[in-house]
């Protein structure tokens, strides 16, 4: 099968594109990319076996790459399997997901490593790449095998949620995947400063009589590791950074030169501790985003507009409630102003969802008790385009932070468009107002704190190597073609808009 | 009950406070000025009936109220039985050590198997904050809270503030010291919402490692005074407020030793008699005697402790009857 998508804004950052055209998409490679200029002249395709997905008024761009999300299996397959994990993760627009190690057994040996690729590809949406588990059994003592691993197919490794605790260990770690030419992903958590941890140490905790999290448990470990990366020559990945101290910490280390790079999560980029708080704060005047600029006579289609308050109301919550339970903890109002500066100036190079399945048993108990972790694939994209929206960040910039920056951080897919690369590619309308509802969502972890909330922007189409991942409705199906298909019952399934 | 309630246009939203109309009592941050001092007023009913010669009434006769106690505690769970017989309520009691996940059940499971067999008021205690609010929002009737983790004691906190208004006519303007354990306190944290909205002038006093930066207590009590300094802070208070010092604190590093602490943070006879010559201590209980507290001053004449015992079967028996009158 081809694929013309037509008349969408092109957008590819790694090759510094931004423009209204047409992507070809023969054998599932990306064959040719047509801009309004080529239009005027080139001739187009056509044939029996060419779809032609209009995608007037949605961007396309190089599939979403994740580094870092929890399939849970094997071991967790009541919280996610890697085929709910990767049909999720193509809702969501990713063509690539990284595997984190913590799976019961860990992706500590090779056969288990194996056994991960082989479900992906007979039962996977979307590419897994999995990130090996740094130390055995995740103990954080003995190095597992990871020359044997890399070859096994991990392009990472981590010891994600429970961190190296020994510094000496950490060391030979960076050292040794330094060797391999792999980066060491960290998950800085100072376990000694978090002990007893439910949610951001700060006036909000003090309230609610919730024990703290102090940011300074995920400085110490972040200074610690980045001065272990600069001894060894190793490429050090902080992951989720969620602390104004964090972000830096990695600036400074950055400009000194050493080897780091660092991500953020949706959920740390947009929330904040008050979220915990939920109906017994202060209610908030929401943050509308500005009005989209009409374009053109047609109608988009929207959700109606039921005269919710929009963007983001922490106050629609209970107060405790625990899908806001999350590992680094929902930070405060400064935090999140400065991990988008560090998303703007090039200091975070990712945007990573820590996608946390979690089923409903561990998460309907007490606030303290509860498991932590978001379920993030889906509504990605959704919550980091307010950025956007709100005029805090450019949309290329930001699409960079979720394809061109991972992929450099784990040097091996390339994210773009260019014609020959693999045809991974997202199709999203920015402006599409929806509404969360967990309970469509097809991850197994319907763990979210933004359920009921409106968000603007909408994956409508993913494909990867140049198959459809997932489709919203009958999108880019050109009306014409509705109307003779709409008379073959059955043929048109609409899902519904999520 | 439950039936009324669960059609109630309130059943699923735990704590938005309505006028004239309360389901449950979480913490003290939703109630208004009026409303505790209507509180207090029954809790003056309620104390002349506990002085009748039969201390009985027959207000929750053929309710069924269930102490859920996930907690160890004999004082509280006394007090609300004694509070519930005098109302003539139906009272069982539920003691469940450790947490509701180490024994295998949830907490809603519990709740529900409690909601089965006919509770119309659940008076919870639990060691982790915020477990009140989560059983409220699933059950049908009234959840009453008996002391959540560090974070609410509301009935504490309205037996301590009918005791001051009792004792010395009125809350407003006074000045109140709380010293001891801050920041592990639900009983500081109920006391600075009922105090500060009655009026009184709130003062925490505590070693910095059982305090924490004082921007997080100021950000949601804006005129709350903190303090270090304990000899400087009793200077004229009306009350002094000891809190109980766990001796885990010793162990978990947060102090040198208790017997640093008990010379600069214990409340004895020198630091009492700086304060106005009216002055009330008092103490939520059980004391550790000679380290939050001296001997002689928890038994002096000015010492309240066991006034605000028996206060609290009223507040308690006050707080019942407003929950059953609905």
């Amino acid at each position: 099968m081809r694929y013309l998508i037509k008349n969408g804004s092109i957008i590819d950052p790694a090759r510094r594109v931004a423009t209204v055209g047409n992507v070809l998409i023969e054998n599932g490679k990306v064959s040719r990319v047509m801009d309004l200029a080529d239009l005027s002249t080139a001739q187009e395709p056509l044939g029996k076996d060419l779809e032609v997905i209009n995608a007037r008024g949605a961007v396309i761009a190089p599939g979403f790459i994740d580094l870092h999300t929890h399939l849970r299996e094997p071991g967790e397959e009541h919280k996610e399997t890697i085929a709910t994990g990767t049909a999720a993760a193509a809702r969501g627009g990713f063509t690539t997901v990284c595997a984190m190690p913590n799976t019961r057994p860990p992706h500590d040996r090779v056969a288990v490593v194996r056994q991960v690729l082989e479900t992906a590809r007979a039962e996977g949406s979307v590419r897994v790449e999995p990130i090996g588990a740094i130390t055995l059994g995740r103990a954080g003592k003995n190095l597992t095998e990871m020359a044997e691993l890399v070859e096994a197919g991990c392009i990472a490794f981590s010891d994600d949620g429970s961190p190296v605790s020994d510094p000496a260990v950490m060391r030979n770690a960076l050292a040794y995947a330094a060797m391999l030419g792999v980066p060491i992903m960290s998950h800085c958590e100072d376990l000694t400063l978090s002990r007893g941890w439910a949610m951001h140490e700060g006036a909000i905790s003090t309230r609610l009589g919730l024990p703290g999290y102090p940011a300074a448990a995920e400085e110490v470990q972040i200074a610690r590791d980045i001065a272990l990366a600069e001894m060894t020559g190793a490429h050090i990945h902080i992951c989720h950074v969620s602390t104004a101290g964090g972000v830096a910490l990695v600036r400074a280390a950055k400009e000194r030169g050493v080897r780091v790079t660092a991500e953020a999560t949706p959920h740390h980029l947009t929330l904040t501790d008050r979220w915990v708080l939920g109906s017994l704060g202060e209610p908030v005047a929401p943050r509308e985003p500005p009005a989209p600029p009409t374009r053109g006579k047609r109608k988009r289609k929207h959700e109606p507009e039921l005269g919710l308050p929009a963007w983001l109301v922490p106050t629609r919550l209970p107060p405790y409630d625990t899908s806001t339970r999350v590992s680094p903890p929902l930070r405060s109002d400064e935090d999140v102003d400065a991990l988008i500066e560090g998303l703007r100036d090039g200091t975070i190079d990712a945007i990573a969802t820590d996608h946390a399945p979690h089923s409903h048993v561990d998460k309907e108990c007490e606030y303290g008790l509860a498991a932590p972790g978001i379920s993030g694939l889906e509504t990605a994209l959704g919550l980091v385009l307010t950025l956007v929206h709100r005029g805090e960040m450019d949309l290329v910039n930001l699409i960079a932070k979720l394809t061109e920056g991972p992929a450099s951080v784990i040097s091996r897919t390339p994210a773009t468009l260019r014609p020959g690369s693999n045809a991974d590619i997202v199709v999203f309308d920015p402006d599409y107002s929806w509404v969360v509802d967990r309970q469509k969502f097809v991850s197994k972890g319907l763990n979210t704190p933004v359920h009921g909330q409106r968000l603007k922007g909408q994956v409508m189409l993913t494909m990867t190597r140049g198959k459809i991942a997932f489709r919203r409705g009958n999108f880019g199906v050109s009306t014409g073609m509705l109307q003779q298909l709409s008379k073959l019952p059955g043929i048109l399934n609409d899902e519904g808009e999520s | 009950m439950s039936t009324t309630l669960a059609s109630s246009p309130n059943s699923t939203v735990a704590t938005q406070p309505q006028a004239n109309y309360r389901r449950h009592v979480l913490d003290l941050d939703d109630f208004s000025r009026d409303e505790i001092g209507e509180i207090l007023e029954t809790t003056a009913s309620m104390k002349e009936v506990l002085n009748r010669p039969i201390k009985q009434v027959p207000a929750l006769r053929g309710k069924t109220v269930v102490n859920m106690f996930f907690e160890d505690s004999t004082r509280t769970r006394i007090s609300f039985e004694l509070a519930a017989r005098a109302l003539s309520a139906n009272v069982v009691t539920m003691s469940a050590r450790g947490s509701s996940v180490e024994k295998g059940e949830s907490l809603l499971d519990t709740m529900r198997t409690l909601q089965a067999l006919g509770a119309d008021i659940i008076v919870m205690r639990h060691r982790e904050s915020g477990a009140p609010y989560l059983v409220a929002q699933h059950f049908l009737g009234s959840v009453l809270n008996a002391g959540d983790g560090r974070h609410a004691h509301p009935t504490q906190a309205l037996l301590d503030l009918f005791t001051i208004q009792e004792r010395l006519g009125r809350i407003e303007g006074l000045k109140v010291v709380i010293v001891g354990d801050i920041v592990h306190s639900r009983v500081a944290r109920s006391n600075l919402w009922g105090l500060t909205t009655m009026g009184a002038h709130v003062t925490l006093c505590a070693p910095t490692t059982l305090l924490g930066p004082a921007a997080f207590w100021t950000a949601t009590w804006p005129k709350v005074t903190i303090t270090t300094d304990l000899d400087e802070c009793v200077r004229d208070a009306d009350v002094i407020m000891t809190l109980r010092l766990q001796k885990e604190r010793q162990e978990s590093g947060l102090l040198p030793s208790l017997r640093e602490y008990s010379r600069f943070f214990g409340v004895n006879a020198a630091r009492v008699a700086c304060a106005a010559p009216h002055c009330l201590v008092m103490h939520p209980g059980p004391m550790n005697e000679g380290v939050e507290i001296t001997p002689d001053v928890a038994t002096s004449a000015q010492s309240v402790i066991e006034t605000q015992v028996t206060n609290g079967v009223a507040v308690r028996m006050a707080l019942l009857y407003r929950l059953a009158e609905h």
